[in-house]
């Protein structure tokens, strides 16, 4: 689980303010505009020669496929390198993207849902440009689209039109979206789970075991509204619920250390049970840059690698002594 | 401080209306969208003091623009003592008119008239000069200038005590024309040269639409008199009066004798149901009462029977209205005054050519006056009783000596004698009539007829001819008439004469009474007189002028002079009367008018059976209660302007007065608009930076 960075910690050079990301029209074009900027800014960035399945790079010995070779590692040092991949084609990646009522909040010009719904394009072209299959399944109180995961001509434009859709749900049901996707999933794959996961945590907790046990790995996206995060209203009103209807009379004055309280527990909560399930939990609010999300989501993947590689060397190495 | 115009204070309760808004502002029930309210409980805002002042120091900038403006507005002053005006000090002249007339007995209207009367006079200064009327149908001095001067100050109000506390209240109508007059001119000519200061009629009234104003319509009030209007007002408006609708005197009489009494209700009235009925002194119907409606603003005339005389109904009693002064009426039954005509002639009664037929014509009865005509023949014995009785003895013929001379006596005494000989050979009787030994009648040539011609019209016989419309005499022509040597004659005054120049009407005056001779008969043998149509007038002239008791009015108004009987004049008897109260008053001799009738109701002149009575009542107008229009006097010329103020107000006016002048000059509203001025532009500047300073936090926030 990483925390999300603190917006004024980062430089914000190179990375495209959110407000004026969200005022193109078109979602692909924005998911492209995201990732590209990504692609350059990764080059100055010390994250140097990250993809999804990369793991590292090894000096070459004679012997080796050379295949593998690093051309350009070679036409920069004169030294031979080869880069590791963990597993070049079989990434399955499904994005679960939650357009409820809920997420059509906004103290901003754009709603939590087109938030969402940019970073899950961008997620998706990424990983379309990387060449993996992208399947796509949007819910609110149930699953309104579901697109398998293919890597196919005009998929990623289907997946546009489809993450497009206004938000049309009354209220937010996670548990049975998830419930419904390792139902559908059958193959292990990577799940990305953009939500602002305001629902009660016991079923929550429930769904996510339910993926974690089919062995899908699990990326969450916790993307909530600025106003959310901080309540930072001034006026007594009347608040009424966006999904219940329900209304409750309030000053923000009296209740803003209670409700950042209980939202910060909710949030940590939500985080633990990721974190206890072996996946990541990132929160987001609309007034990030979007190319947060996807360092978060490549950090992920490579803490991810990582793991998986210690893991493999612990199973390897007993063998290796067995041998 | 003072303030001139303290209710601009109470535009600083404005200070209240940004806390309330701001108050209101906290409750208001705005709606506002969240996505979920799992994170949220309950919290109505609490109006801690915290939160409804925020920003204190602008607040308070802001109630005191709002303070300092109101206390601008209340125009402040401080207090100090004027130097006193020139013609503050002058001394006044003040006459207090006070209204004693009969609508002033409603509800306590005289006692707050006389505590105003009183006030008034209280508060004048030891150097103003005052006096008090009162006044209805004559003013009636209580304290004169004179008075006033001649008393130390000290004392002054306590003779004004004495003096209000003896008046009271009357009976009669309201001449509030000529109280106005006469106490404006007492203050025109006692001012020249004497007084600078304001000079001021006082008039304490009801004013009621039944005071006489007629006079003040060609009056030039006075310069610089000025007229305060004190009003009295009862507590409650309306009233309805009852007067008696006296029939016509030429009016014939009737078989069934009635009294027509009129209901005038006031429009302010507020009762429409009355009764009217008979009444005795013990002031309960008689008999069964008529029921009127009668709307407010209109009257109605009942006629009601005359009851017999032995049920003692004197008056007419009116019950439904609540003011009592004005609800009965006395009524005397009129009966007619019998006079009686002795004619001494020998022709037939029935013989038309004759002058007793005409003359027993002329004399008709009427419902005021009963004229009784006895002839005798010249022969027969004369009746000294009707020879006494006779107010008018009337001779045509020649009468014997001794007859002659008791007439003579008769004359002598009083009486009035006319002689109209239808013969020249009568010159002995009018000598004998006469008293003299000789006098001289020849029969005119009758060649051409003659008329009348240079008449005194001045003479009591022709005063009712001296209008032009009625003074042609030349259509009666005279055949014959007898030629009298009126220059032969001591003491005879010519009244008319032919237009021969002879003697038609010579008026001889012989001891206390006087003989008219009329030197031409009125029979048609003579003349045309007894045809025409001044005949009658002047045979009623002659009757009058005889000192037979005019017709009396059937009522008099309280104050009305009650004329006496002629006898009592004439015999110098002393009489007496019996005022309604039972008291009596003994009359000098020789008074020839009653003017005593203070009160209604039913006097006797003189005592037993033979007691003349007569009933006084109320003026009508007084009745008429509803409160004149204070600018009806203005609209006659009276400058009552300024007279809205009372003078027991005038103190506190010249205080206020003063205060403004004061205000006036100090002007302290205007360093309170600067003062405005600078704490709005502090406020300004201090809004404008906490603006600032809460964008740039909001900013950084």
């Amino acid at each position: 689980m990483t925390a999300a960075p603190p917006s004024s910690a980062l430089p914000r050079a190179g990375l495209i303010d959110p407000q004026t990301l969200m005022s193109i029209r078109n979602l692909e074009l924005r998911a492209r505009v995201v990732v590209e900027g990504f692609w350059s800014g990764l080059h100055r960035s010390p994250y140097h020669g990250f993809s999804v399945e990369f793991t590292e790079y090894r000096q070459y010995t004679p012997g080796d496929d050379p295949r593998y070779l690093d051309w350009r590692v070679f036409a920069r040092s004169d030294r031979y390198f080869l880069k590791r991949f963990e597993d070049e084609t079989n990434l399955r990646c499904h994005l679960v993207a939650d357009q409820s009522r809920s997420m059509s909040f906004s103290s901003l010009k754009y709603t939590k849902a087109e938030y969402a719904a940019t970073l899950a394009a961008s997620l998706g072209y990424f990983l379309h440009l990387q060449g993996d299959a992208i399947g796509l399944l949007t819910f609110d109180e149930r699953v309104r689209d579901y697109l398998p995961p293919r890597h196919r001509f005009g998929h990623l434009r289907r997946l546009m039109l489809s993450l497009e859709k206004p938000a049309a749900g009354r209220a937010t049901d996670i548990i049975a979206p998830l419930q419904r996707v390792a139902e559908i999933v059958r193959k292990r794959g990577l799940i990305v789970v953009i939500s602002d996961f305001l629902a009660p945590l016991d079923r929550l907790e429930n769904a996510l075991i339910q993926l974690a046990a089919c062995g899908h790995e699990v990326v969450a996206f916790q993307v909530l509204d600025p106003a959310e995060a901080t309540f930072k209203f001034n006026e007594p009103a009347v608040f009424e619920d966006l999904e219940t209807g329900r209304t409750l009379m309030i000053d923000p004055g009296t209740v803003r250390t209670d409700y950042t309280r209980r939202l910060e527990e909710h949030c940590t909560a939500v985080r633990e049970i990721c974190q206890r399930l072996g996946n990541t939990c990132s929160r987001l609010t609309t007034d990030q840059p979007l190319e947060f999300a996807l360092f978060d989501f490549l950090r992920s993947r490579m803490q991810r690698g990582k793991a998986v590689k210690r893991v493999t060397r612990q199973h390897s190495a007993p063998a290796g002594q067995a041998r | 401080m003072n303030f001139l115009a303290p209710l601009f204070l109470l535009g600083a309760l404005a200070v209240a209306l940004p806390v309330i808004y701001h108050l209101v502002r906290r409750t208001t029930r705005e709606r506002t969208v969240f996505s979920s309210l799992m994170f949220l409980r309950p919290a109505p805002p609490r109006l801690t003091r915290r939160n409804r002042l925020e920003h204190l120091l602008l607040l308070l900038l802001r109630c005191a623009v709002i303070g300092l403006l109101a206390v601008g507005f209340a125009r402040p002053f401080l207090k100090r003592a004027l130097p006193e005006a020139a013609s503050a000090g002058a001394p006044k002249r003040i006459v207090v008119l006070l209204d004693t007339s009969a609508s002033m007995r409603r509800g306590r209207l005289w006692t707050e008239a006389r505590d105003k009367a009183e006030v008034i006079l209280r508060a004048a200064s030891p150097a103003d000069q005052a006096a008090l009327f009162t006044f209805d149908r004559q003013l009636n001095p209580l304290i004169s200038f004179e008075q006033w001067k001649s008393i130390p100050a000290g004392d002054r109000a306590a003779l004004a005590h004495q003096r209000l506390a003896e008046a009271k209240a009357g009976w009669t109508g309201t001449l509030l024309d000529q109280a106005l007059i006469r106490a404006a001119e007492m203050l025109a000519e006692t001012d020249k040269g004497q007084v600078a200061g304001p000079r001021q009629v006082v008039l304490i009234t009801d004013l009621q639409s039944g005071s006489r104003l007629n006079a003040l319509q060609g009056y030039d009030w006075p310069k610089g008199v000025e007229l305060v209007v004190e009003r009295v007002a009862p507590r409650s408006a309306g009233n309805a009066g009852l007067h008696w609708v006296a029939d016509s005197t030429d009016a014939p009489r009737t078989a069934e004798a009635t009294v027509r009494v009129r209901v005038s209700n006031e429009p302010d009235s507020q009762r429409e149901q009355f009764q009217v009925g008979w009444a005795g002194a013990s002031g309960a119907f008689l008999s069964n009462a008529v029921d009127l409606y009668v709307p407010p603003g209109q009257s109605r005339v009942v006629a009601l029977p005359v009851p017999p005389t032995a049920a003692g109904a004197d008056r007419v009693l009116l019950r439904g209205d609540d003011e009592a002064f004005d609800n009965t009426v006395f009524v005397v039954p009129p009966e007619p005054a019998r006079v009686s005509v002795l004619y001494l002639g020998s022709e037939s009664e029935t013989d038309i050519r004759q002058p007793l037929y005409f003359l027993r014509r002329a004399f008709q009865e009427t419902r005021r006056q009963s004229v009784r005509v006895a002839a005798q023949k010249p022969s027969a014995s004369l009746n000294s009783v009707e020879v006494t009785a006779a107010n008018l003895l009337v001779v045509t013929d020649t009468l014997p000596p001794a007859q002659a001379r008791v007439l003579q006596e008769q004359v002598s005494r009083g009486k009035t004698l006319l002689f109209a000989p239808t013969s020249a050979t009568s010159a002995a009787t009018l000598g004998a009539l006469l008293g003299s030994a000789e006098t001289r009648l020849d029969e005119a040539p009758s060649t051409r007829y003659a008329m009348l011609s240079e008449i005194d019209f001045r003479h009591p016989l022709f005063t009712p001819f001296a209008d032009a419309r009625f003074s042609d005499f030349t259509k009666i022509h005279f055949w014959k008439y007898r030629r009298l040597d009126d220059a032969a004659l001591a003491g005879a005054k010519v009244v008319a004469r032919f237009d021969s120049g002879d003697p038609a009407l010579v008026e001889i005056s012989v001891g206390q009474g006087r003989v008219l001779v009329l030197t031409s008969g009125w029979h048609p043998a003579d003349s045309q007189l007894a045809l025409s149509s001044k005949f009658v007038p002047l045979l009623y002239s002659m009757l009058e002028l005889s000192g037979a008791a005019p017709p009396a009015p059937a009522q008099f108004i309280v104050g009305d002079a009650v004329p006496l009987p002629h006898e009592s004049a004439q015999t110098n008897a002393a009489l007496s009367i019996v005022r309604p109260d039972g008291s009596m008053l003994a009359l000098s001799a020789g008074t020839t008018n009653f003017t005593e009738t203070l009160a209604p109701g039913i006097y006797r002149l003189g005592t037993g059976p033979t007691a003349q009575r007569f009933a006084v009542n109320l003026d009508a107008a007084e009745s008429r209660t509803a409160p004149l229009p204070m600018d009806e006097l203005e609209r006659l010329g009276a400058p009552t302007s300024r007279a809205a103020l009372a003078v027991t107000q005038e103190k506190e006016r010249k205080v206020q007065l003063q205060n403004a002048e004061l205000e006036g000059r100090q002007k302290l509203w205007r360093w309170f608009i600067v003062a405005t001025l600078a704490v709005l532009l502090i406020e300004t500047w201090l809004a404008g930076r906490t603006a600032r300073r809460l964008a740039a936090t909001g900013g950084t926030a």
